[in-house]
């Protein structure tokens, strides 16, 4: 837990590089005794889309409402494009996008007068308004929608009602709390193509998910967190390249696995073995060269090897490393 | 008029779109068109023709009297679910988080109530006018009275608009705006009035301290306001209670005026320190 942490914060030194837009440092949060948010510190460059992952629970609710001024922190310090976020929530709300994980729509509006709300809260003059409404609605395509009762929508609609809401006074920075949740397949991938869109317009977006396959293949950073704690937070090639010194490797056996996995316990160099049908991932922290001599000691304890190869590490590898399996 | 408020506009057209904007504006006149026709009908059937003089008065009085008890009973409904329905439905963090100030939230939500209690008091004027031409009030009297109704619906509204802040639940929050004006029109009366039954016990009869708190918890009271305007030879405080020379109207009105400054400043702070309590 603890060598996590220290990567965290190690990860969060090499991005000083690029100009960081949203940035905490020793952020925590508790519930009356309970702590929700544990010492976070992590910093987001500016045009980077940031994957937020972790259960249930972990604290990225919390740790988003923070950020969007919502919720004060119990101790430690957040800024967004340089304003801190207690002192000048003002200047935040400005620039920042916000879209809560669970939300209620005005039912009894209609679809641009629901829009054209928001809009005016934000101060857009109402020719402003007008083009910002209709431009909104056809990126989360919704123009068929402009008269309709919020009422009428579907939940998936309603989302992207949000989601367009969240864009009305185009935000630099955007803050998405689970976008995707509680939709079906379909929605999901509409608003997944959206987010995609979003980082193609070169926002900054901190995009929460208990699902890291949602977020991994746009994703250019990754924070990872359980129970309140911040296990890994950076850009992914640079998470990658500390953490995947170790190789990967992927043994396919005939006969039953869970004998070839507790053989392969018995060596010192192997760490973490996870089985998945008649496939075994093991993680192997020896020198690469001398995975040889496993190869052997396998086949010479009679493990009959139907496969036996070497993987990179991806996300998802960094991932069951970082939260040890615990999180499924 | 430019409406540059945004909350306004949108509680305005929700509220003016629903069914019950009007339901309770339309009952509102209803009840008191009833009452009035009815003892209408009862004075001009029955009545010996030196009552019937007074038939002016009567109406009157009767039509402020009932329209003042409607507004202890709506008034509160109007803002009490301002913010605790936002919280209920969870729209209130999509709120908060866009550039409304809570000065803007408050003169939209609270502005919103108080057109809508102008529209109901408004609603009453053909009736006011209809008793009026019948003779026997001033119109002076009149005026003092709807202010005082005035007063009273704004001060209902704004403290019920500060429970909705302070009271997640919307239900709950209407409740205790519900018992906060009945606390306001018929605790005190019933404090004063049993201080003043007390007092007739006193040996010596009631000492002026106990006077002077029975008539100034009196001065509080809208329905004793105006019962001092339009009802003629109610006697008036002795001379040795304090402010015996102001009338009445004139101080609850300025104790109402208090309130309202009292709970607007107290929701100002509340929805200043939002993010304690979202
Ligand atoms: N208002 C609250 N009061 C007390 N505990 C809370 C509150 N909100 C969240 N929690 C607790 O804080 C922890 C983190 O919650 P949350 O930030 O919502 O996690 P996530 O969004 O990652 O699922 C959870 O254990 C949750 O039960
Ligand atoms: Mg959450």
């Amino acid at each position: 837990m603890i060598e996590n942490v220290q990567t965290a914060s190690a990860v969060g030194d090499t991005t000083q590089q690029t100009t960081s837009m949203i940035k905490l440092e020793n952020v925590s949060k508790y519930y009356k005794t309970f702590p929700a948010v544990n010492n976070f510190n992590f910093e987001i460059g500016r045009g980077e889309v940031f994957g937020f992952i972790g259960p249930n629970g972990a604290g990225k609710t919390t740790t988003i409402k923070m950020l969007a001024t919502l919720m004060l922190p119990t101790d430690g310090k957040l800024s967004i494009g340089g304003y801190d976020v207690v002192k000048e929530p003002h200047e935040v709300r400005r620039i920042i996008g916000y879209m809560p994980d669970s939300f209620g729509v005005y039912e009894d509006l209609l679809v641009w007068e629901y829009l054209d709300y928001f809009a005016a809260l934000y101060k857009l003059s109402p020719a402003q308004r007008k083009r910002a409404t209709s431009d909104v609605l056809e990126l989360t395509d919704l123009t068929t929608k402009h008269d309709a009762q919020v009422m009428s929508l579907s939940r998936g609609m309603k989302q992207r009602l949000c989601l367009a809401k969240t864009l009305l006074h185009d935000p630099e920075v955007l803050l998405l709390d689970e976008p995707a949740s509680g939709l079906d397949p379909h929605a999901r991938i509409e608003i997944r193509e959206l987010i995609r869109e979003l980082c193609r317009m070169g926002k900054t977006v901190l995009v929460s998910s208990h699902i890291l396959t949602e977020l991994a293949d746009f994703c250019t950073s990754i924070g990872i967190v359980e129970a309140g704690k911040l296990l890994a937070a950076g850009r992914i090639d640079e998470i990658t390249a500390q953490l995947s010194g170790n190789v990967m490797l992927e043994i396919t056996v005939k006969g039953d696995p869970s004998i070839a996995i507790e053989i392969l316990q018995e060596r010192p160099e192997v760490q973490r073995t996870t089985c998945d049908g008649r496939v075994i991932r093991a993680e192997y922290t020896g020198q690469a060269d001398d995975v040889d001599e496993l190869l052997d000691y396998l086949i010479q304890r009679g493990v009959r090897l139907l496969g036996f190869t070497r993987s990179q590490a991806d996300l998802e590898d960094i991932f069951l490393k970082i939260t040890r399996g615990t999180v499924a | 008029m430019k409406l540059s408020n945004p909350i306004l506009v949108k509680e305005m057209r929700t509220r003016m779109r629903g069914k019950r904007a009007f339901i309770v504006l339309t009952g509102y006149i209803l009840v008191l068109s009833a009452i009035i026709g009815l003892i209408y009908l009862v004075f001009t059937k029955n009545a010996p023709p030196s009552i019937l003089n007074t038939a002016g008065r009567v109406l009157s009085a009767v039509l402020i009297y009932v329209q003042m008890g409607l507004i202890c009973l709506i008034a509160p409904t109007f803002s009490s679910s301002a913010i605790s329905s936002e919280r209920e439905q969870e729209t209130f963090g999509l709120l908060i988080a866009t550039l409304a100030r809570p000065s803007t939230i408050l003169i939209g939500k609270l502005g919103a109530s108080l057109s809508y209690l102008m529209l109901t008091l408004l609603g009453s004027l053909p009736l006011i006018a209809l008793t009026y031409s019948l003779g026997g009030v001033d119109m002076i009297d009149i005026v003092k009275s709807y202010l005082v109704m005035m007063v009273a619906g704004v001060t209902f509204c704004s403290v019920s608009f500060y429970w909705s802040t302070l009271i997640r639940r919307g239900v709950l929050a209407q409740l205790v705006s519900i018992v906060t004006v009945i606390f306001l029109v018929a605790a005190m009366p019933a404090l004063a009035m049993f201080l003043t039954s007390l007092a007739m016990n006193f040996a010596n009869g009631p000492t002026t301290g106990f006077l002077n708190v029975t008539f100034l918890m009196l001065r509080t009271n809208p329905f004793a306001a105006i019962t001092y305007l339009i009802i003629p030879g109610v006697p008036n405080p002795p001379n040795s209670v304090w402010f015996h020379t102001v009338p009445l109207w004139i101080t609850q009105v300025l104790f109402y005026v208090g309130l309202t400054t009292l709970s607007i400043f107290l929701s100002l702070r509340r929805l200043n320190s939002v993010r304690k309590w979202l």
